[in-house]
């Protein structure tokens, strides 16, 4: 295992941890823009921009750029979060090349409007199938009411009156601001020749202009308000709680996500002996999720309209007995070993390793190697 | 480097299947026990997840808790399932613990601990399963396909029928582990970084009860025929209407296994497959579109989901029917080696994760009675073609589709 780094003069940071064992590679632009660096007014450009990205350049349509991925065989997939979008592909070592040049290309779209107008669509059908996932939407209301006026608690896919009054040359300019090469990491991991990679490109992303691309960072309590929605539809009760957990630069970090194992993990927990062991919910989960700045601990229990109260109480006693008499070493023990062999298992694979990768480079500008954390 | 595979068969007749893979230093097991949904007896339909809950509920000398210290102490990734031949148990974990886990597992199939308490808890919780699945009816919408597209029993649903649930005591299902979890036709796979003679040893060593060596032989699927209703459709005040369809296609023993598959590729393989080109990229119908092959022993299908508003649903059910029926009017060279690469790449991507080839290599011995080799399907993917692909397409036209739709509005 090697890491390589090289900050190019514009500020992309190319880094890439070779292992040359692998079968494969995996490569990825990581980009620090998501729904925290909107306004208002074009709340959900982030999540459709990573959208727009695979409608072509100058050069391609849609199509072509849909051939020239599979073409390869490449695994490819975007996401976009609050606060990073991501683009990924894994790939058989010999077309790693191929696909790098491919994404590199992509970071300076097209955005032409007809394109624009047909993906809207495809956006709304996005919006309303999250819609019929209950899970999901109470998370969402529940990071909202937490963040309140925070840039935090903007949605990722926006409502259907932001995406429907958004344009084309919002998101134009929207685009010049955040995919600057400065605010931009380009990472690769598993079978790869880092000199190879490294020369791709600084011949190609070299001319890309640095911006002014910062993002405001300010800490947020939570509101600690409580929203009941009531939709006839559903059958069970989704409750989402949010409270504030610590930043990703935070080195308590890992203090936090092991605290968000030993309450909810999915099985052996806190969560799990009292509420889904005794069938008082068939789900109930508890996640620390480091952000950018800031932090948050969020829970997902499902359960019965009998159940909820009896449930809360339940959970309330978990809280209160953490805070009282904190945790077992026992509990610290287990939590540490699940945490530990999930990461060497995920990271066996080039894909997995280079999700790590891209955001330990992201959010503290350091290489983690696989073992080291949380020992 | 050449592959290996490693194969013994224990007295009791549970078959002990492994991949080593050098690059790793996780190991994934799986049991594979004779007890899946459509081996149950009628009328118990999600007996199957009650007993993947039950029998982690204390075992040998442990408690339900002691037991699931004991597991995660190891650092062990549970990884279970519920099909319609098989309920697998299994995990993931750092190599090292491999043995320690194998004696808990050896004691969570042989010696569970099936109290009565307990029993009430596990289907409780597969109940809810059920009822939950409600609000999600991207998921629903599957499970309801299946059961109305396989020949009965081999579609039934492994979340369960709450009334089946319901009806369910520890009892009978004390019964059904009794006569299902029959080593003799149990499959155990191992994929990753082992010993293998050490495995055999520590597995023929395992103190079995003679319960488990003298369960019934298991019962045989019975064909009773496909179901004769066509689409379903099941009212929901949601945001989308999300539609399920399947048609039928050739088992993964059929000498045109491969060219099925092709052509499911050249269907939904990639973004440049024509159900997203035609129905997302040029027309904006759905966000999700997608169709895959479903292959059981003795029944296989192409499996296809598409969640549009329900304004759009109309068009979206019918563009993708009209891509199943021109699909054998002609598939281009280019299309078939998008497709071809495709699978390969995507055979040769899992084939670095343990629990991948643990998974693969029992399920190949289950249903083609050996293990296939990376390097034959590559071979057999490779060997398909534009002709193969389209002669196959023509002696096997898409035919009957079973649809089902769950949303605020009914198709035609």
């Amino acid at each position: 295992m090697e890491f390589k780094k090289k900050n190019l003069a514009n500020g992309l940071n190319v880094i890439g941890e070779v292992n040359k064992s692998a079968k494969s590679a995996a490569v990825g632009f990581f980009v620090k823009t998501g729904s925290r660096d909107e306004s208002k007014e074009v709340n959900g450009v982030s999540h459709y921009l990573e959208h727009m990205l695979f409608k072509g350049t100058e050069r391609l349509n849609a199509f072509e750029v849909n051939e020239a991925f599979d073409r390869t065989g490449a695994q490819f997939n975007a996401f976009t979060s609050e606060e990073n979008t991501v683009f990924f592909a894994a790939v058989l070592p010999e077309y790693l090349v191929e696909v790098t040049e491919l994404w590199i290309e992509l970071m300076r779209p097209a955005l032409r409007d007809e394109d624009f107008d047909i993906e809207k669509n495809v956006i709304k059908e996005e919006i309303a199938m999250y819609k019929d996932l209950p899970s999901f939407d109470a998370m969402e209301r529940c990071r909202s009411l937490h963040f309140e006026a925070h840039p935090c608690g903007n949605s990722v896919l926006g409502s259907g009156e932001s995406i429907d009054n958004l344009t084309a040359e919002q998101m134009r300019a929207y685009f010049v601001r955040r995919y600057a090469p400065n605010n931009m990491v380009l990472a690769c991991a598993g079978n790869f020749d880092w000199g190879q990679i490294l020369s791709i490109a600084e011949s190609s992303c070299s001319k890309w202009q640095k911006q002014a691309a910062g993002r405001k960072l300010e800490a947020c309590g939570g509101s600690k308000k409580k929203e009941r929605v009531e939709k006839p539809n559903l059958a069970r009760e989704h409750i989402c709680l949010m409270s504030a957990g610590v930043p990703a630069q935070d080195p308590r970090r890992f203090a936090a996500s092991i605290l968000g194992t030993i309450i909810g993990d999915d099985v052996g927990s806190r969560f799990f002996w009292e509420l889904v062991d005794k069938a008082l919910a068939e789900s109930a989960t508890m996640q620390f999720g480091a952000m950018d700045g800031t932090g948050t601990f969020s829970s997902y229990i499902r359960c019965s309209s009998e159940n909820v109260y009896k449930v809360l109480d339940i959970v309330r006693g978990i809280f209160s007995g953490l805070s009282k008499n904190g945790i077992t070493d026992d509990e610290l023990r287990k939590a540490k070993n699940k945490i530990l062999s999930a990461l060497v298992i995920k990271n066996e694979l080039p894909m997995g390793r280079l999700i790590d990768l891209g955001f330990n480079w992201i959010y503290l500008e350091r290489y983690r190697t696989n073992r080291g954390r949380h020992q | 480097m050449a592959e290996r595979f490693d194969k013994h068969v224990l007295k009791n007749g549970m078959v002990i299947l492994g991949e080593p893979m050098e690059a790793v230093g996780s190991v994934a097991f799986g049991f594979m026990l004779p007890a899946g949904e459509a081996l149950l007896p009628d009328g118990c339909c999600g007996a199957g997840g009650v007993i993947a809950d039950w029998i982690f509920r204390g075992a040998g000398d442990k408690s339900s808790r002691q037991l699931c210290d004991a597991l995660d102490g190891l650092g062990l990734h549970r990884a279970g399932s519920v099909g319609s031949s098989h309920i697998t148990i299994g995990a993931v974990l750092e190599a090292d613990n491999l043995a320690q886990a194998l004696d808990l597992y050896a004691d969570i199939i042989l010696r569970a601990k099936l109290d009565e308490d307990q029993f009430e808890l596990a289907r409780q919780l597969a109940i809810d399963g059920v009822r939950a699945l409600d609000d999600d009816p991207r998921q629903k919408v599957m499970f309801e396909l299946r059961e109305r597209f396989y020949p009965s029993p081999l579609g039934r649903s492994t979340a369960g029928h709450i009334e089946e649930l319901e009806s369910l005591t520890a009892e009978s299902t004390r019964a059904i582990i009794k006569n299902n979890f029959n080593l003799s036709q149990t499959i155990f796979a191992v994929a990753g970084k082992y010993d293998f003679d050490a495995v055999c040893q520590q597995m023929e060593d395992f103190d079995h009860p003679q319960a488990a060596l003298e369960a019934a032989t298991r019962r045989e699927t019975r064909d009773e025929g496909r179901g004769t209703s066509k689409y379903t459709h099941i009212n929901n005040e949601g945001a989308q209407v999300h539609i399920g369809l399947m048609t039928e296609t050739v088992t993964p023993a059929d000498e045109d296994y491969y060219n099925a598959r092709v052509a499911v590729s050249v269907l939904s393989g990639g973004m440049s497959a024509r159900l997203f080109t035609e129905v997302r990229e040029k027309r904006g119908l759905c966000y999700a579109v997608a169709a895959r092959y479903h292959g059981l022993k003795s029944a296989a299908g192409i499996m296809c989901y598409a969640g549009t508003t329900p304004e759009k649903g109309q068009e979206t059910l019918d563009r993708v029917i009209g891509e199943f029926h021109r699909l054998s009017e002609g598939i281009s060279e280019e299309e078939i080696e998008r497709a071809k690469v495709g699978l390969k790449s995507s055979l040769i991507l899992q084939s670095e994760s343990s629990s991948s080839r643990a998974g693969a290599i029992g399920g190949d011995y289950y249903i083609l009675g050996r293990i296939r080799s990376l390097d034959e399907i590559k071979s057999k993917i490779e060997e398909t073609s534009v002709d193969s692909v389209l002669g196959f397409l023509r002696n096997n036209a898409f035919g009957d589709f079973t649809v089902v739709t769950i949303g605020p509005k009914c198709l035609k």
